[in-house]
């Protein structure tokens, strides 16, 4: 990606500072390829991380405007910064499974709700992994972890029959979709829509994490295996198998069909404003 | 005219006891005083009291405690139990239809029948404050305009003016200098 | 609003609620805005979202919110965002009591969040008059010191109703001692200078300087980076850009201490309302009475604990708080003592009373409780 890293990422955090074989630059790479491919500039954008893996090693490779908020937080300090900044400028925020739907879940469904301009590529990497490997909320079943000794037996949010996505959905979510990070072309595609939408979108991306997940559930932190262990246990929506863990592609597209949440305030304000100049002239 | 008047207002939740100081206070401002205002709330789920004191001064306050009230609406008997010993040389105004006042007690004590005039004159309880807030006014005719007070009333409670109105005056008649 | 506050962020909280709703009425009439969030720490963090983009951002709490804006709070000192915070103390632990005054968060202000390596700008009006002009004062300290800073207040002044008077025109404003900074953008590329300068603009998003701000300790660019050596600088900067900068902030009134009294009294907040009243009759009764009354409360005015006297502070809680600072600042063979009482505001008699036993020499001791520890 020479020409792209060129173009928007920042020297001094190339090569990335993720382990070696970390599947987070797939996911990562994808996100920059849909705004390279839509045409937006590096200062149309403004990149903000979470903690964790996703997020401190996404953190400051943009060329343009980069911050990291708190654990969690990320999507309330989103919501602020949507009503200060231009109109026009897009936010993307790269974040982890635990910051998203563990610790930031509150956060995530009022943004959601709000339907605030945020492209939230959420990069799971199964746990929480940069603490070492312990369990988490989209951790599959079975799956031994350092906090999981006996195999995960705690439902996950991931089992068809509670989706985390239905849940934002729900929520008000306008655009979502989920992939894993070997996905390729149809990952790239769900970015660029996310991106089109003036309100909020998720994109739940699996990815693998050869450090800890590789040695903790699959015993070797074999690169190979571990792609093939996600890949084997990915399917396009609708050509699942019995035992697919993810379904990949478009949940919910209702793409700029809901006011985006600073567009609402915007035109609020100045419809009160004008009614209370209005008064006051009289 | 003292360099310091401390008005105390003392009921349970609902009677209108903080509207009741916000209004004496505003009034008071219109007037050109200055004016702290301290509500005790918070405390009607409990059982307890609520409490507003009013200073009013020409300098500027410091203290905006009532040590010393120059004046006591008392709408329960708790109240008057509470805050009767504070009282020096000031005034009680008092609803008897709610308080038992102590007869010994060597400062001026006045009923102000407000819950019942309310009923019979008004047809709602709702309105006692506001006869009381009358009587006040009267009590205190040296320090504070009733024109001002009456105004002042009717601008921080818009809605039922003729009523409030009566309400004010049935009050303001209760008490005689 | 004065100050150009633009931004509000909230979350219902007695006694800090009546804040919020006046904000809900006017900001927008305005052209800004107000948001109401799922929690406290959500507002915070909303709050300074609207810095970072460069908005003049306020919230206000009491307590048990104040407690949640611990993480953003550190966020926002680490990444030196200008922000305005309002604390109205009431009665603690946990909720207490909600429509009381206490005084029990004068070390929370100034340890607002974890991780130490940090100083705090904290301002404690006693007045509603005050509390309007300290707001302005944050908000410009905000801007000059890149930090928050944070209007301690309690359930009098924020529940409480007071004639004030309100500046319309600039000679008014500066009449009253109002001063204002405007926003500027930090143009980068180097956004934390390892120094103790102020006046610097602080990182905005979204104006195209390529800004870097985060949760981790920063190089001067504002690269993530975890060395004892760039933490020690970013450090330095915390501290000293706001303690070797004290005199801009400090802010305070005396009362008679011209002629070496006897006791100083030390108070601030809504306890020095009462307190002022009970010094100046105990002087109007011959005795050798002055006031200390620190408006600017972190960092602590060490340097108004000159004289060697029987110190009284008088606070809204039970535990003692602001007496550990004057025993610190105070001449070491000062005599300290404590006052203490919540939810409601000492009394003149009681303070009279108090003054009388210190003078004759007598130790204090309060009904129900061991004998004071100071
Ligand atoms: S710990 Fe796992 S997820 Fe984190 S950088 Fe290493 S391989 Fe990637």
């Amino acid at each position: 990606m020479d020409k792209l890293t060129d173009k928007y990422l920042r020297k001094r955090k190339i090569p990335s500072t993720a382990c070696s074989g970390c599947g987070l630059g797939q996911a990562h790479k994808a996100m920059v390829v849909a705004i390279d491919e839509l045409g937006f500039d590096f200062y149309d954008i403004i990149w903000g991380t979470s903690i964790g893996c996703a997020g401190r090693q996404t953190f400051a490779t943009w060329k343009g405007d980069n911050f990291a908020g708190t654990h969690g937080r990320v999507y309330a300090i989103a919501r602020g910064l949507r009503l200060a900044i231009p109109v026009e400028k897009k936010l993307v925020l790269t974040v982890g499974d635990g910051d998203a739907f563990g610790i930031g879940f509150n956060h995530l469904l009022h943004a959601a709700r709000s339907n605030a301009q945020m492209t939230v590529l959420v990069c799971d990497n199964l746990g929480y992994q940069s603490t070492g490997g312990q369990y988490g909320w989209t951790t599959p079943a079975g799956v031994k972890t350092d906090s999981s000794p006996y195999g995960m037996f705690e439902p996950n949010w991931v089992q068809t029959e509670m989706d985390i996505l239905n849940v934002l959905k729900a929520a008000g979510a306008t655009f979502l979709a989920r992939h894993v990070s070997m996905d390729g072309r149809p990952l790239v595609e769900s970015c660029k829509k996310a991106l089109q939408n003036n309100g909020f979108s998720l994109v739940h991306c699996v990815f693998p994490c050869i450090t800890n997940f590789g040695k903790n559930a699959l015993g070797s932190r074999n690169t190979v295996n571990m792609f093939n262990w996600i890949k084997n246990r990915a399917a396009p929506l609708g050509e699942e198998k019995e035992d697919t863990l993810w379904r990949t592609g478009i949940y919910h597209d209702a793409i700029n069909t809901r006011p985006e949440f600073s567009q609402l305030m915007r035109d609020k304000v100045s419809e009160i404003q004008r009614r209370y100049q209005d008064e006051g002239s009289h | 005219m003292k360099d310091r008047i401390e008005i105390l207002a003392s009921g349970f939740g609902g009677q209108g006891v903080v509207r009741l100081g916000q209004i004496v206070g505003t009034a008071a401002v219109n007037q050109g005083f200055r004016v702290t205002m301290l509500k005790s709330h918070g405390t009607e789920q409990r059982g307890g009291y609520v409490r507003t004191q009013v200073v009013l001064s020409k300098e500027e306050i410091d203290s905006p405690l009532v040590e010393d009230p120059d004046f006591f609406c008392s709408f329960s008997s708790a109240a008057y139990k509470q805050f009767g010993h504070m009282m020096k040389d000031g005034v009680v105004l008092y609803d008897p239809a709610m308080v038992e006042i102590d007869e010994s007690k060597p400062f001026r004590q006045i009923a102000v029948p407000a819950k019942d005039m309310a009923i019979e004159k008004l047809g709602r309880p709702i309105y006692a404050n506001i006869i009381m807030l009358g009587a006040l006014s009267a009590a205190a005719c040296e320090i504070l305009d009733k024109e001002n007070m009456l105004a002042t009333m009717l601008s921080i409670i818009p809605k039922f003016k003729d009523e409030n109105r009566n309400a004010f005056e049935i009050g303001y008649g209760m008490v005689t200098s | 609003m004065l100050a150009g506050c633009n931004a509000f962020a909230g979350y219902p909280i007695t006694p800090a609620t009546e804040i919020a709703e006046a904000m809900s009425v006017n900001l927008p009439r305005i052209g800004g805005y107000y948001m109401q969030a799922e929690d406290e720490c959500a507002a915070m963090h909303l709050a300074i979202g609207a810095s970072l983009g460069g908005m003049k951002a306020m919230t206000a709490t009491s307590g048990p919110g104040f407690i949640l804006y611990a993480d953003p709070y550190g966020w926002a000192i680490g990444c030196e965002i200008p922000l305005v915070v309002l604390n109205s103390q009431r009665v603690g632990p946990v909720s207490g009591i909600t429509g009381a005054p206490g005084q029990g968060e004068f070390y929370n202000v100034r340890y607002p969040t974890q991780g130490g390596n940090y100083e705090t700008i904290v301002l404690a009006p006693n007045s509603a008059q005050e509390a309007m002009l300290m707001t302005v004062e944050a908000f410009y300290l905000s801007e000059r010191f890149r930090t928050p800073v944070t209007i301690l207040a309690d359930q009098l002044i924020t529940d409480g109703f007071e004639d004030i008077s309100v500046p319309e025109t600039d000679e008014e404003k500066k009449a009253m001692g109002m001063r204002f900074m405007e926003r500027k953008a930090h143009p980068g590329p180097e956004f934390y200078p390892p120094t103790d300068e102020i006046d610097i603009p602080p990182v905005v998003l979204g104006v195209g300087t390529k800004a870097l701000c985060s949760d981790w300790t920063p190089t001067e660019e504002g690269y993530d980076i975890e060395t004892v050596e760039a933490q020690h600088k970013h450090s330095y900067r915390m501290i000293y850009k706001i303690r070797n900068h004290k005199d801009i902030i400090s802010r305070h009134e005396t009362l008679f201490l011209d002629d070496e009294p006897d006791i100083i009294v030390v108070a601030y907040g809504s306890a020095s309302r009462t307190v002022k009243t009970a010094v100046k009759k105990a002087r109007e009764k011959g005795q050798k009475i002055g006031m200390i009354r620190p408006i600017s409360v972190w960092p602590f005015p060490d340097e108004l604990f000159q004289y060697k006297a029987k110190y009284l502070s008088v606070e809204l809680d039970y535990d003692g708080q602001m007496v550990r600072e004057v025993q610190r600042a105070a001449p070491g063979d000062s005599e300290i003592h404590f006052f203490g009482k919540c939810g409601e505001l000492p009394t003149v008699a009681e303070l009279h009373e108090t003054f009388d036993k210190l003078l004759s020499g007598e130790q204090l001791s309060r009904i129900g409780w061991e004998r004071e520890a100071w």
